[in-house]
Parts: C-alpha cells; sequence; structure tokens
C-alpha cells in the first residue's frame, strides 16, 4: 500500500521504518512548510536502538522516502498524522488540504496526542461524506523498545467508526496484527480518552510508589521489602512500580502534562498535577541525599554521575533526572565527572564545554577522585560493577542510589556509605 | 534667621489674610484656564495643584521663600554629601543610591557609587540564586518563600513597594511568595509560621543597627522554630541555609551567626526610612527581578536629577513641598490625607506617615531652638473608594480642614481583555475626580444647591492635589516615592530643621528595657508613676 507519514516524532519515523519494510510504499514529511518543526527538542533517530539502521535499509531499497508537503499530500489515500502535541493547527491546514486533493476515499490516521475530542473536531472540518474518514489510533510506543512495539503489539485499540475505513486499517496493519489478542474499536473520542487515562494510571503509580519510598525514608523502612510483597496481589501487579528518582522522557511527561491540564480545567482536579510537581522534586532526591550527607555544603566537591539518559536502553535525555542533578551540583559550585553507556553526545550537547562538567566514556574514570557516586538510570552495564575498582578511585566511598539497583548490604559490608531510595 | 523672620514669609503672611477669604471655586471662576496654569509635569509623571488655593502670585512668592531659605545650596549639599543630618553628623545619601554606576560621589576619599553598585551586584547573585531554584535549605529542597523581618525603615518600603508592583512580578518570581514581618509581640510570625515549610523558607533580617530589638525578637523565634522542625542539622548550617542578614552594622550580624556570604551591606548615611533603595530593598528585587528592581532605581534617580536641575517654578519635589508650606504655615492647615485611588497603593499612607512624620515631626530648628511655627502636619490615608465609607464625611463636612493627596494612574488593564476590569478603572477614575472635585469646590458644582438643607451642603475649599501617573510600573513607583523624599527635605528645609534623624523615637526604648526589667521573673516592687505601677501590678496579678 501507499502510505504518507506527516511528523518528526518517535512515531512517525518507528511507523515509516517499519511500513516500508513490511512491503508498503511510505513517503515520510518531517518539516516541510506544512510540518513546521514546532516541537522544541527535535526528535532523534540514533537515540532509539535499531531505528537508525532499519531506516538506512528502508531508503537503499527505495520503498522509504523523505519528501515535500506537496509529493505527500498526492503520493498516498492512506496518511497517518504523528505530530507534536502542539502542532494541532499544522494538523487542520493538513487536513483541509488532503481533502481537497483526496475527494474521496481518503484514510487520516490521527496518532498525535492533540487530546480528547481532537480527531472528531478535524473530522468536523471536513464532513464525512465520500469516506474522508479521521480516526484514531493511540500511539502506544515506549522510547528504548519502540519498534518492537509497533511490529509486535499485543493490543490495537481503534477510534473508527467507519467501516470502508475500519478494513483499510485492518489491511495497513495486517503484517503486524497476527499475534494481536485483541482489537478494541471504539469511537475516536474514547481512544483518546483511552490513551490518557492510560498514561495518567502509569504515572500515578510511579508518584504513589516514590511517595511511598519517601515515607519508608523517614520511617527507616526498606522500600523494596515493601514493594516486593505489594506485587504478589495480584489486583497490584509489579508494573511501573520501582521506586526511583523520578520518571522523564519527552512522551510520556508531555501526555501527562497534557492530562493534568485536562482535569484542572475540567474537574479542577490537582491529582495530576501533585503527581507531576513531586516527580520534578523526586529528580533531585540524590542530589538531596548527597547535600545532607556533607552538611548543606558541597563547595569544591568531586561528584559523579553515572546514568544520563531518562532511561536505560536510550540516549534521550529529555525531562531526565540527570538535567536537573548536573544543574543542581554546579550550582553549589562541585566537580562534576559523568557518565553514561549511550547519552554521552547529548549531554555534552545540552551543556557544551564547561569548567566544571568532565565527560567521561568510561565508567571507572569519572570516579577519579570523588566524593561521591549519583546513580541516576539503571543501565544493564551498572548492576554488577568491579566494586574494588569503584574503591580505589573514589576519594570517599559514598554511593546514593536512585534506582535501587545495588545491594545495600553488600555495599556497606565493602565499606562503602550507602544510600538508596526509600532504604 | 527664623523662617517666619523673612522678607518673603512676611509677603505670604500678608498675601494669606487676602486669600483665606477667598474659595477654590472662585479661583476656578476667575481663572477658567487654572489646570493649565497650574499642572506641571515631568517625563509622564503629572503633578496637579490647580486644586490648591493658590494663585500665580502664591506660587510666586513660595518660590521666592525657597529662595530666602537657600534651597538651592541645600539640595546641592544634599547631592553633594556634606553633613545635612548635623545631629549625627552624616550626610544623606539616599540619592547616591540609585546613581547610575558610571557616576563619581567620593565620600572620605571612597567613590560610595561603586560601593553601593558591588553591593547592588552582590544582591543581584542573591536574587539570581533564589531566582533559579538553587538556594537550597538544609533538606536540599528549594527556597520558596522568603519572610523579611524589619521594622520601620527596613519593613514598611519594601512591604509597600511588593504590594505596589505585584503585577510587575518576574516571571522567575512566580513560585516565589514573600512574607512580611514586623510587629514585636510576635503575633503576625506566629500565624505565618503555623503555614510555612521550615525547608523551604529564607528568612531576611533587616535592620541597620542589627540591634533593634523588634526585629531580633522576631528572628530569635524564627531560628528556634527552624531548629525544632529540622532534625540533625546544626544551627551553624539552618544559620546558613535560611537566614541573610541586611544591615548597616556587619560585625553584629556576624554576632548574630550569619556568616558573611550571607550578608548584604548597607551604610550608616542611609536613613532607614530612605533605604529601601538599598539592600533593604532585597524583597522588591526578589519580587521584580534586577532588571525591575533597577528600573524602580531608575525611576527615582530621573526625579532626582530633575529635583537637582528644574528650576523652582517646574519643579516638581519643589512645589509640592511649597504648596504644602502654603496651607500648613499660611493656611493653619495641619491635617494631610494621603488618598491612592488604586488598591496596589494600600500601603503608601502608612510608608509616607512614618517618611514625612519622623522626618519633619520635629519642634527644634538646626540653631537648636524652639520653633514658633507648624512643622510637619498629621498625615494618614487610606485607599480613597474604601475611605469614602469611612472618613470623607470629616473631609466633606467636618470642623477640620484638611489637605488631600490624590494618587491615581491613568492607565490600568488597558493590556487586557477583560472589560469588567477595565470598567472598574473607569469607575474608580470617576470616583477619584469626583472627590476632589467636590472637596476643592464643594456643591458648588451643582446647580441650585443653597437650596438644600444645611445638613446636606459641602463647603468645599479643601486643597487638593492630584498625581496621575501614566500607569503604575516600577520606574512611575520610583518617581513618586522620590518625589514625596524631595518634598520633605524641601520642607526641612523652610522650617530650618534636620529631617534625617529622628532622636523622638529613643526615650521609649531606653523606658522600656528598665519596665522589661519590672515585668520579668525576678520582680522588684515597680517604682515609676501612679498610673504605671498600678499597670503593673494589675499585669502581675493577672499573670499569677
Amino acid at each position: 500500500m501507499k502510505v504518507t507519514i506527516w511528523g518528526n516524532e518517535l512515531l512517525a519515523w518507528t511507523a515509516a521504518a517499519a511500513l516500508a519494510e513490511s512491503g508498503n510504499h511510505v513517503l515520510l514529511v518531517t518539516n516541510e512548510h506544512e510540518v513546521p518543526n514546532e516541537a522544541e527538542t527535535e526528535f532523534k533517530v540514533s537515540n532509539e536502538p535499531g531505528l537508525e539502521q532499519l531506516i538506512t535499509d528502508s531508503k537503499a531499497c527505495g520503498r522509504l522516502k523523505v519528501g515535500s508537503d506537496e509529493e505527500g499530500v498526492i503520493h498516498a489515500s492512506n496518511h497517518i498524522l504523528a505530530l507534536n502535541p502542539d502542532q494541532f493547527v499544522t494538523a487542520e491546514r493538513l487536513v483541509a488540504r488532503l481533502s481537497q486533493t483526496h475527494s474521496s476515499n481518503l484514510l487520516i490516521i490521527n496518532q498525535s496526542n492533540f487530546g480528547v475530542g481532537s480527531s472528531d473536531r478535524l473530522q468536523s472540518q471536513i464532513g464525512e461524506a465520500n469516506n474522508q474518514v479521521i480516526c484514531y489510533i493511540p500511539d502506544m510506543l515506549a522510547e528504548g523498545s519502540a519498534l518492537q512495539d509497533y511490529k509486535w503489539p499485543q493490543t490495537y485499540i481503534i477510534g473508527c467508526t467507519n467501516d470502508w475505513a475500519m478494513l483499510n486499517i485492518k489491511a495497513l496493519f495486517r503484517p503486524f496484527s497476527q499475534a494481536v489478542k485483541q482489537w478494541m474499536i471504539m469511537t475516536a473520542k474514547e481512544a483518546e480518552f483511552t490513551k490518557f487515562a492510560n498514561t495518567g494510571m502509569l504515572a500515578l503509580r510511579l508518584g504513589y510508589i516514590n511517595e511511598l519510598a519517601n515515607l519508608a525514608d523517614q520511617l527507616e523502612v526498606d522500600i523494596e521489602v515493601i514493594r516486593e510483597a505489594m506485587v504478589t496481589d495480584p489486583r497490584i501487579g509489579p508494573h511501573y512500580l520501582h521506586p526511583g528518582c523520578g520518571f522523564g522522557g519527552l512522551h510520556f511527561q508531555q501526555y501527562i502534562e497534557a492530562l493534568s491540564e485536562l482535569m484542572s480545567e475540567a474537574r479542577n482536579s490537582k491529582l495530576l498535577d501533585t503527581v507531576l510537581t513531586e516527580n520534578e522534586k523526586q529528580k533531585e532526591q540524590p542530589f538531596r541525599k548527597l547535600w545532607r550527607h556533607y552538611d548543606c555544603d558541597l563547595e569544591n566537591r568531586v561528584v559523579t554521575i553515572w546514568g544520563l539518559s531518562f532511561k536505560p536502553g536510550t540516549a534521550s535525555i529529555d525531562n531526565a533526572p540527570s538535567l536537573k542533578v548536573i544543574n543542581t551540583l554546579l550550582a553549589q559550585n562541585c566537580r562534576v565527572q559523568v557518565h553514561d553507556p549511550e547519552a554521552m553526545g547529548n549531554i555534552r550537547e545540552h551543556f557544551g564545554e564547561q569548567p566544571n562538567l568532565a565527560y567521561f566514556d568510561n565508567g571507572y574514570d569519572s570516579l577519579k577522585k570523588s566524593d561521591g557516586l549519583l546513580l541516576l538510570t539503571d543501565w544493564p552495564e551498572y548492576w554488577s560493577p568491579d566494586y574494588d575498582e569503584i574503591l580505589n578511585q573514589m576519594k570517599y566511598p559514598l554511593i546514593i542510589d536512585g534506582r535501587n539497583i545495588f545491594d545495600k548490604e553488600m555495599l556497606e559490608s565493602l565499606g562503602f556509605i550507602y544510600y538508596g531510595v526509600g532504604r | 534667621m527664623p523662617a517666619n523672620e523673612s522678607v518673603a514669609w512676611n509677603d505670604l503672611q500678608s498675601h494669606a489674610y487676602y486669600m483665606s477669604q477667598s474659595h477654590i471655586s472662585t479661583l476656578f471662576r476667575e481663572e477658567t484656564d487654572r489646570f493649565s496654569l497650574y499642572t506641571f509635569e515631568q517625563n509622564k509623571f503629572l503633578l496637579d495643584l490647580s486644586k490648591q488655593r493658590i494663585t500665580e502670585e502664591t506660587l510666586a512668592l513660595l518660590i521666592k521663600l525657597a529662595e530666602e531659605k537657600g534651597l538651592q545650596q541645600w539640595i546641592q549639599k544634599l547631592f553633594d554629601g556634606d553633613h545635612v543630618n548635623d545631629s549625627e553628623d552624616r550626610p544623606a545619601l539616599h540619592t547616591a543610591l540609585r546613581t547610575p554606576a558610571d557616576r563619581i560621589l567620593s565620600i572620605n576619599d571612597k567613590n560610595i557609587i561603586d560601593e553601593v553598585h558591588s553591593n547592588l551586584s552582590r544582591m543581584e547573585e542573591i536574587v539570581e540564586r533564589i531566582h533559579s531554584g538553587q538556594w537550597r535549605g538544609f533538606t536540599g529542597h528549594s527556597i520558596d518563600t522568603v519572610v523579611n523581618i524589619g521594622v520601620g525603615g527596613s519593613d514598611l518600603g519594601p512591604f509597600m513597594a511588593c504590594k505596589a508592583l505585584a503585577e510587575n512580578q518576574a516571571d522567575t518570581a512566580k513560585s516565589l511568595k514573600i512574607h512580611f514581618v514586623s510587629s514585636m509581640d510576635g503575633s503576625q510570625l506566629a500565624e505565618l509560621l503555623s503555614e510555612l515549610n521550615p525547608a523551604r523558607t529564607l528568612f531576611v533580617i533587616s535592620s541597620k543597627s542589627f540591634t533593634t530589638i523588634d526585629t531580633l525578637a522576631n528572628a530569635q523565634t524564627a531560628k528556634e522554630w527552624l531548629k525544632k522542625s529540622s532534625y540533625a542539622a546544626s544551627e551553624e548550617t539552618l544559620i546558613s541555609r535560611h537566614f541573610i542578614g541586611v544591615s548597616a552594622n556587619p560585625d553584629k550580624v556576624c554576632e548574630w551567626g550569619i556568616p558573611k556570604s550571607n550578608q548584604l551591606e548597607f551604610w550608616d548615611w542611609t536613613g532607614g526610612r530612605y533605604s529601601m533603595w538599598s539592600t533593604i530593598g532585597l524583597p522588591i528585587a526578589l519580587k521584580l527581578g534586577m532588571s525591575g528592581f533597577r528600573e524602580f532605581l531608575n525611576g527615582a534617580h530621573e526625579m532626582d536629577e530633575h529635583f537637582r536641575n528644574a528650576a523652582f517654578s517646574e519643579n516638581l519635589p519643589v512645589l509640592l513641598a511649597m504648596a504644602g508650606i502654603w496651607n500648613i504655615n499660611f493656611l493653619n492647615i495641619n491635617a494631610h490625607a494621603i488618598l491612592p485611588y488604586d488598591g496596589r497603593l494600600s500601603h503608601i499612607p502608612a510608608y509616607l506617615e512614618q517618611l514625612e512624620m519622623e522626618s519633619n515631626g520635629k519642634s527644634v530648628d538646626r540653631q537648636g531652638n524652639n520653633v514658633d511655627y507648624k512643622t510637619c502636619p498629621i498625615l494618614w490615608g487610606e485607599v480613597g473608594t474604601n475611605a469614602q465609607h469611612a472618613f470623607y464625611q470629616l473631609l466633606h463636612q467636618g470642623t477640620e480642614a484638611v489637605m488631600c493627596d490624590f494618587i491615581v494612574a491613568a492607565r490600568r488593564y488597558h493590556d487586557t481583555n477583560n472589560p469588567e476590569l477595565q470598567h472598574q478603572h473607569q469607575l474608580n477614575l470617576a470616583n477619584c475626580l469626583a472627590q476632589s472635585r467636590i472637596l476643592a469646590l464643594g456643591d458648588s458644582v451643582l446647580e441650585g444647591a443653597e437650596s438644600a438643607p444645611a445638613f446636606k451642603r459641602y463647603k468645599g475649599n479643601q486643597p487638593c492635589t492630584t498625581i496621575m501617573l501614566d500607569e503604575l510600573n516600577p520606574f512611575s513607583f520610583g518617581q513618586l516615592i522620590a518625589l514625596y523624599e524631595h518634598k520633605v527635605f524641601v520642607q526641612s528645609v523652610i522650617w530650618d530643621i534636620n529631617p534625617f534623624d529622628q532622636w523622638g523615637v529613643e526615650l521609649g526604648k531606653k523606658v522600656a528595657t528598665s519596665l522589661l526589667d519590672a515585668l520579668g521573673t525576678e520582680r522588684k516592687q515597680p517604682d515609676f508613676d501612679s498610673s504605671t505601677n498600678g499597670l503593673i501590678n494589675r499585669i502581675t496579678e493577672r499573670g499569677e
């Protein structure tokens, strides 16, 4: 089939690569006239494992082309909108233009997170006669596993009530839907709400476990013991229940902010707003432990940070705790030595060359003369390090574990001073 | 020569004999263009004296009096750093606090403009650290609340300015709450502390001498509160993270425990009630950001330059002051109402009460002689539209002659899309103009008012000044306050008194200290006057 994909987001590139791989002729319009790049952070293909390679391959075989908006409009009658949440006006203009060119049998799959009711607003612009259909399929990709998520989904949530469009959607996603357990068909508005509801639920769980962890800190209880017991309850389950120094990422945060705003406007509810505010504080929790350990004076301390991306498996530093912690440490006149397996390029680009910030390609080198190690991202390579080497390098054996990946007892037996989250 | 023995004074007295018979409404009938004759403007700042009981002759005589009193030389002395505060043998250089960095003013061989600006830079560092969320409390959380503890000049100015300029708040200050605590009895502080989070609260202890008992008592309470609410952190750590000291007496600040790094300085040549332009203005800078604070200084500097250079006949502070002299000394009006028609200026009456009454509430001239003329009148005030429902009855129909200052901004809400608020501003303006019109002109503004019964008549003839800003912003607010400062100075020159000392507030402190012993735990039988003894005994009985 022929498809035009509009956008410069993770979803746009992932869908383009995956659809081209499975035989479709895909034209991707990233930031031509109709899709100005309004996003603050441009999406980086290289942040996502496997994606860059697949794009290169698909381009090489000619099935994926990045083109202009004029080409995009006429290339196909199937369109996917994978725009940034603040590009609704762009979407409106685009829909108007597409409906003029394709006066019948036009399928526009909106996967942008414009908020509840926005797909209907786009539809109302063009009317539904002659099968000019706008439907909504939520973007369920997680950064770090986007290709996997796209190619092997468990469930499809489809916001579409037009039979002709449904037929086309099923055809388009046939290569990926062989193992799909459920097709959830509903209205576009309901699908948009579902996306919001899921995201909010996850944020609430993370917010709750972090709040519990902070309480455990004060009551001197180990949150890990509590958490392990909690997850045995089938009503609760294990997902999104790891305490840590806050969640980040571009999309997750954007979605929750949008939902929080909606809840606050429509319901005067502060529920998610509180989660977001607390999460921002949580990102600095490792800093606060260091601060208190050194009696509120970090002047000229050498501090090492391991883990800069917002989560393991991605080079993305969008809304990552590391950004806040580095800023704060620099403001306290520390010398900051950082390491990350993937995100060094991004972090260097973000902070540039600064006298008190040193970038290391080797984690152990970054520990030289350090007064404290803050672990902020639980990359696999940090889970079981060479403790002797750490002790050798550091001036003072202090570890602040923002993801609770280390064994507290063992570290203490080796002579480390250890602080975790809620333990 | 005493003020009232000069030629101009005598001429004014003769002139006043004639003018005191006249009514402002008659003056308006005789001079239909009074507004253009008696309105003066300085960079968007308007002073309307047309509703004063004056004529061109009055103004000419008043200017003559100012000249005879050597006002120009006194202005020069003030700006040059001469010891115009003779009883304390020091200059009064609040004007230096708002002088641009490229100027030079040497006092004791030091360029104080440099010192002023280096302290402003230090203040800027503190403001930026707090605004960026990088001033951290003992838990490592960002400070989000600042409590200014000070009294008098270390409270009234910043308190007034923060309220007046709240709409000009810096974006970076949006999440910062600023509170003011002054009362000695701890009632403000106790209420506030019950709501604050100690981990995120920073106290600014502002005191020129750093010995003011009111302030130190509140500071001590704040310190103990922090100590109780924090675990493990030492007192030294708590103070270094939660206290800033602003003072002209750094040794005392150190003694209290605040390290040098947390101190901001000003100088003994800054009078307390003239100190808002110095580092005492830290809360203002925290509200407006440093660029807003510098705008505020620029506005005041602009008024300084105008005061220093403009001819008396068009010099706003001089004219405002001399209109006051006319009312007080020649028309025998001894009450002065400050009537801002702007809720944001609600604290300006309290501020001017201190500025005017603490500066010029004196009866001994610079030679040490008792004066035999009136000096500072009684000042009070309230937001005009509220005062209309309170003391305006007296202004309109009472037996007291009162001069009134109406302060209002011509524009407000013009850049919002809120027609309701725009309408409210019009309503406010209409009331401002209506009240000054009736107070000055009386019911002559109505047709056939003469036929009304006596209790419905409005005699008018209360002299009114209108100060109109284009809009209230840091710059115009700086102009406004500097206008009043210089007005006070001009009047002090005419009265030949020192406006920069305040010996009248000292004795009370001493006597209070001696009474403290009588009220303490080791009480002796009090040995004061019978009233004081009786009251002490009553307190003692009730306490047992």
